[in-house]
């Protein structure tokens, strides 16, 4: 069917390779999220899947999984090349990475990468990021989150090797490997899903080029780009030029305590270009709350500007970020990483706000602001004998929206696909009973339209073990209303141990408890957006019967009155109420 | 159980239409009929539809029907008012689903709209744990007090989903005693008997759109069986599944949801066995009826089916986990409805005039322009032959609709009007045979488009030339072509159970008395005589959460056994993933167990020589935008000849159909009489 003659790129070979390249790293990412053994990569969809160009660009990207692995492995390709020189790769070569100086993430995220040879020379890489579950230190399940204070203390550092050369693995690196993590078995076999998928990926690649050749190939790519960057540009165009401004900050890094992590954003439109400026938030710190990445304004600039179009390189050519070196989102080595994103959905949300009054179809309320509600639990199982762990991330509360209440209980601005463990699944692997997974009446900022709702989960842990319930740092600063709307309720981590009386709010990593402790995993509720007064009593009052918003809260924040015996609003007793205020 | 027969009916309801085709093995010989849907009385349909055709119910040992009616009172949220009952501490488990957020950067994304509100759900103290032993003993007084609040509430239907139901489903069953006890007019679903699989929010949802939509189809397939009866039929009634499979009435009045998609199916086992029987195992299966179109690809002569998919969408919708054909669905049928947005621009669809009014053309009170209006001021649908002429169509109130209602608003004429319509429709069905090839990297060039519904043909050559396929095949009934499907579909039944172990520390009698169990209760769904019985088990790697099924044979159930298949899951991951891990722990998850019952099915090919020499006759047809009326050909389908040759442009007209071929286009009729149609590029 193909044309040998075909050098010019006609419309249906372009919507073919448009659609195809995509499909390639989705392909990739199915089979990486099936085969894989952990469930950082199965149910959390932490990891990414992208074809890129030995120049950097990003060619495509999976759908779904985290959104903060936006476009940022280009880097780390350049910084391949740059080390093993541009004819130092061979077919079959696979590279390994996690190291801090470039890849600028907590070190869990291992990327492997492989060129992709067609007629001799490389095309691209085919590359998978992924959430090992373990990499030494003290990163197991999440990752050693803000419990470090240099990498070397986090875990193992891989600094662009090659773990297989021309088709011949590494053993050695196979050992060191096998014996400086806590889950090998695991983690070996997420090596070997993510060189699977890169496989894979390669394939497809070669096979694109054989059937249209490589002039039409990159000519459509370019295509790709220009029209990806065009789309940004026609939505940019219609916001009113200027500089708009918004602030938050973190409670602390986990370090310093109470010492709050100022966030601020700076966004410049002139035209159809934007400048997001983040030198206004920290310098880094020595809480392992740093990073190296733009992934914040870039992940804010995606959904408002093409939230439904694939990534690709052309999707940030008309955005820039500055970020200045010694930043705490652009952290010099060894500056602590592991706790990495936690700054990210802030400074997203942060970025949000700024353009609130400039976006005509307007922009939602905060919402939980924070990568999780995670649930972290690891033991031994006594009947196996092995370590377990449990884990699972719950979504909080969005914010309201110009037109109707935030959603509840989603994961954030950060994760996509990111689906909570069922609690079926967690107690067949792990020796703790899920008492309790529920909504949270009031947790929602009150507003015209409210925020969603944020959620408990009660833990109770039938073996000894360790909990990890590091708080998300935004208590002084929760979801915030917008337009009038109230914040929602903070996000909180309670412990309870046998004969201690009582829930009492913990902050801790790795933190032994015997056996029947409990635990709770609450996560904040969204912003409301607009004045709660003006909201309809018949939606307060729907509310109330479905038990999310209680009688008192009905009336101090909505100043609705509700006749308790037969669930009715009092229009009267509503009217005077909210006169009064 | 149905007995082997020389005379098969297949009724398949649309939203628009209802069809009906009859196999008579005896004499090798097909009977055909299409009625209106009737929406108000859906059997009334199918009895007219049975008159029609000339065949008898009497005579009839089996009929097979395939419905839309699932499908439609979720998408149309009409179903029952339905409560929940859910262990203590889970209450919210059915709203939180599993806080994903399938658009990562999309603002504004939106959950499901639960099918039970919150004030419906109620818990109730009771806990099982995952080995199946109880934590917590079922408080009873508990459930017959919620039956009480349920009463006040009015609710006609009740699903129960406690967690670890599918390890040990006693709780459940005792509460499902209880609540039929309290509650004896409610419809009531038990998760384990729905879904006997781990994962309590999917398990919940499945179950709760088994309840919710279980009233009205329970009633719908026992009013049919008794009407049926009625009309003199004594055989075997059969319900499609949305598995391609079929199943019996009883079996259906219980387990609704397993016909979720039981209309779409049948058209594409079909297209699956046309296009295998002609050399064309790649097809892109396409069908447009009176409502919607539908696009499934087939590869390697194999449709796809999943284990589940979501109602409604991926991103909003509602996970079922029941088996289910691929299939891609856009709101663009016969019946769609054109229209002018708040800012002047045409549009067509989604809303459908349906049956009832219908098209204004149909003359039954339709005031709003659609796509068949269109194709009828084209002159694509001639008036006074639609449906072999049984219904006159009035082509000047098309006419006259359209130029109030799309022309005159933009300052268009009435034919530039008619070919906007037609070319919006054809744009828009195009995107869903693009997503199910182009979007999953498949070049549509390496497929063949087989064209079914009413409406097919009449589309199908402009979206192959939009999408460069080089072949557009029209088969023999394309406006029966579900039913077609139907009459070659056999029995099938799912069952599942979740038995989590270790394969080397599994005792495996645990795991046969499970098989002996399901294949105990697939034997009381099908016939023992024709029983055929498949097992697998879904197997994975320690650390590993998605499966792979690995077949196995009942004799492997045993000790030795058990390690033959712990190697065959190895070369099965091996031939998936490209990659296996022999020295690693393997686990099972699931057993499951799918019984299937070979009925006795047509040959296509058997098919009387049509009448010699084609009647041809000529009308003024638009082909082109800008274009005068060609005085086209109109040749009569049940009188072409295999081997006949007909060149654009063109119309083939046959009974519940019309074949739209364009200049340039080359049609030639295969020996079994397909129209296979060269797509000038």
């Amino acid at each position: 069917m193909q044309s040998d003659t075909a050098t010019a790129l006609d419309p249906i070979t372009l919507e073919v390779i448009r659609n195809a390249l995509p499909a390639i790293s989705d392909e990739m990412s199915a089979d990486l999220r099936r085969a894989s053994y952990n469930m950082m990569i199965y149910e959390v969809g932490d990891f990414c899947c992208a074809l890129v160009a030995p120049d950097g660009d990003l060619i495509s990207q999976n759908v779904g999984g985290v959104s903060h692995f936006v476009a940022d492995l280009g880097v780390v390709v350049v910084d391949a090349i740059a080390q093993w020189g541009a004819d130092g790769f061979a077919e079959g070569d696979v590279l390994i990475t996690n190291h801090q100086r470039v890849a600028g993430q907590h070190l869990n995220n291992i990327v492997v990468a492989m060129p992709v040879f067609v007629d001799g020379r490389i095309v691209c890489f085919s590359m998978v990021r992924a959430h090992w579950i373990d990499v030494g230190g003290l990163s197991t399940g999440f990752g050693a989150t803000g419990s470090v204070s240099d990498p070397w203390m986090e875990g193992l550092q891989l600094d662009q090797l090659k773990i297989v050369e021309a088709g011949r693995p590494n053993e050695t690196l196979l050992k060191v490997l096998r014996a400086n993590i806590r889950f090998p078995d695991a983690s070996l076999g997420d090596l070997r899903s993510q060189i699977a998928a890169c496989q894979l990926g390669a394939r497809r690649v070669a096979e694109l080029y054989a059937r249209y050749g490589a002039a039409v190939v990159h000519d459509a790519i370019a295509q790709i780009f220009a029209e990806a960057e065009q789309r940004c540009r026609n939505v940019v165009e219609q916001i009113p030029d200027g500089v708009y401004e918004a602030s938050a900050f973190l409670d602390d890094d986990g370090r310093a305590k109470g010492e709050p992590i100022p966030i601020h954003a700076q966004v410049t439109v002139a035209g159809s270009d934007m400048t997001i400026d983040l030198s206004g938030c920290s310098p880094q710190r020595l809480g392992a709350v740093n990073s190296r990445t733009k992934a914040g304004a870039m992940v804010a600039y995606k959904c408002l500007t093409t939230p439904a179009e694939p990534v690709n390189a052309g999707s940030f050519r008309a955005l820039e970020v500055v970020i200045p070196e010694g930043n705490i989102m652009m952290a010099s080595f060894p500056a602590p990483m592991s706790g990495w994103s936690l700054p990210i959905p802030t400074v997203v949300d942060t970025i949000v706000a700024a353009l609130a009054p400039a976006l005509p179809a307007g922009v939602p309320a905060a919402h939980l602001g924070v990568l999780g509600g995670t649930i972290i639990f690891t033991g031994l199982h006594p009947r196996t004998g092995q370590r377990f762990i449990v884990q699972s991330i719950e979504g909080g509360g969005w914010g309201g929206r110009p037109h109707e209440d935030g959603p509840s209980a989603s994961v954030s601005v950060c994760q996509g696909d990111v689906r909570n463990a069922p609690i079926e699944t967690i107690e067949l692997r792990c020796p703790v009973v899920v008492e309790e997974r529920r909504l949270r009446p009031d947790s929602a900022g009150a507003g015209r339209h409210r925020g969603g709702l944020g959620v408990d989960v009660v833990v109770r842990n039938l073996v000894p073990g360790k909990w990890n319930l590091w708080q998300t740092r935004r208590r002084g600063c929760p979801p915030w209303g917008l337009g009038g709307g109230k914040p929602g309720e903070p996000a909180d981590y309670l412990l309870e141990t046998p004969g201690s009386g009582g829930f009492e709010s913990v902050d801790v990593t790795l933190h032994d408890v015997p056996a029947d402790s409990r635990a709770i995993i609450r996560t904040a509720g969204g912003g409301g957006w607009g004045d709660p007064l003006q909201r309809d009593p018949e939606l307060v009052l729907r509310d109330v019967r479905e038990g999310l918003v209680s009688l008192e809260a009905a009336a101090r924040e909505y100043g609705v009155v509700i006749d308790h015996s037969r669930l009715t609003v009092d229009h009267d007793g509503t009217a005077m109420l909210r006169a009064s205020r | 159980m149905g007995r082997e027969t020389d005379f098969s009916i297949a009724v398949d309801i649309g939203g628009t239409f209802t069809d009906l085709i009859a196999y008579d093995a005896g004499g090798a010989r097909f009977l055909h009929a299409k009625s209106l849907t009737t929406p108000h009385d859906l059997v009334e349909g199918i009895l007219d539809c049975v008159r029609r055709s000339g065949g008898q119910l009497a005579d009839a040992g089996e009929v097979v029907h395939g419905s839309t009616i699932a499908i439609n009172t979720v998408l149309e949220s009409r179903g029952s008012r339905t409560g929940l009952v859910v262990t203590r501490g889970t209450r919210d488990v059915y709203a939180i689903g599993r806080g994903n957020r399938p658009d990562a950067y999309n603002l504004f994304f939106r959950r499901p709209r639960p099918f039970v509100p919150r004030e419906l759900t109620f818990e109730v103290p009771e806990r099982t744990l995952a080995s199946g032993e109880i934590l917590e003993e079922l408080d009873e007084q508990a459930v017959i007090d919620v039956c009480t609040e349920l009463r006040e509430a009015n609710v006609d239907a009740v699903a129960v989903c406690f967690l670890h139901s599918y390890a040990n489903p006693e709780h459940e069953r005792r509460a499902g005693e209880l609540i039929r006890r309290e509650l004896p007019d409610a419809y009531v679903s038990l998760s384990h008997e729905i879904l006997r699989e781990y994962r309590e929010y999917e398990r919940t949802s499945t179950t709760v759109v088994n309840s919710y939509i279980g009233p009205i189809v329970s009633r719908y397939v026992d009013a049919l069986g008794g009407r049926l009866a009625a009309g003199g039929f004594g055989g075997q009634l059969w319900i499609m599944q949305s598995s391609g499979g079929v199943m019996a009435p009883s079996t259906a009045a219980r387990r609704p949801v397993a016909m979720m998609e039981s209309g779409p199916v049948g058209g594409i086992i079909a297209a699956a066995e046309i296009g295998r029987r002609l050399g064309f195992p790649n097809v892109i299966a396409f069908d447009m009826g009176g409502t919607t179109a539908k696009a499934s690809l087939i590869r390697d002569g194999t449709p796809t089916v999943a284990d589940g998919y979501h109602v409604g969408g991926y991103t909003e919708g509602h996970p079922v986990l029941s088996p289910v054909v691929d299939v891609v669905e856009v709101g663009t049928g016969g019946g769609s409805i054109a229209w002018i947005d708040e800012v002047g621009a045409l549009k067509v669809g989604p809303r459908s005039a349906g049956a009832d009014p219908g098209p204004i053309c149909y003359a039954r009170g339709g005031t709003e322009p659609t796509i068949t209006d269109a194709n009828v001021a084209l002159g694509r649908i001639r008036a006074h032959a639609f449906m072999g002429g049984e219904m006159a169509l009035d082509a000047d109130g098309a006419r006259a609709g359209i130029a109030a209602r799309v022309a005159q608003p933009l300052g268009l004429d009435e034919l530039a009007a008619a070919f906007g319509i037609v070319e919006i429709a054809t744009a828009k069905m195009s995107l869903a045979v693009r997503e199910v090839s182009v979007a999953k990297g498949y070049d549509p060039r390496d497929f063949v488009l087989l064209a079914s519904g009413g409406a097919g043909p009449l589309h199908a050559v402009a979206i192959a030339r939009e999408l460069h396929i080089p072949r557009v095949i029209v088969p023999r009934f394309p406006g029966h072509f579900s039913a077609v499907g139907m009459l070659l579909t056999d029995l099938r039944h799912d069952l599942v159970r979740t038995i989590y172990s270790r394969i080397d520390e599994v005792e495996p009698e645990r795991i046969h008395d499970a098989y002996r169990e399901m294949a105990a209760e697939l034997a009381t769904l099908i016939d023992p005589e024709r029983l055929r019985v498949e097992a697998f088990l879904d197997m994975r790697y320690a650390g590993q959460d998605f499966t792979l099924p690995v077949p196995v044979a009942e004799h492997e159930l045993v000790a030795g056994g058990l390690e033959v298949v712990r190697r065959r899951f190895d070369e099965v991951h091996q031939r998936r993933y490209g990659h296996h891990a022999a020295g690693e722990r393997a686990e099972i998850v699931n057993l499951r167990v799918t019984g299937l019952g070979r009925r006795a099915k047509p040959e296509l090919q058997d098919t009387p020589t049509p009448a010699n020499g084609a009647a041809l006759q000529r009308a003024p047809v638009y082909f082109a935008r800008g274009a005068a009326a060609v005085d086209a050909p109109v040749h009569a389908r049940d009188r072409l000849q295999a081997g006949a040759l007909i060149e654009g442009p063109a119309l083939i007209e046959e009974y519940a159909s019309t074949t739209v071929v364009f200049d340039g286009d080359t049609v030639t009729v295969a020996p079994t009489l397909e129209l296979l149609i060269d797509v000038h590029d």
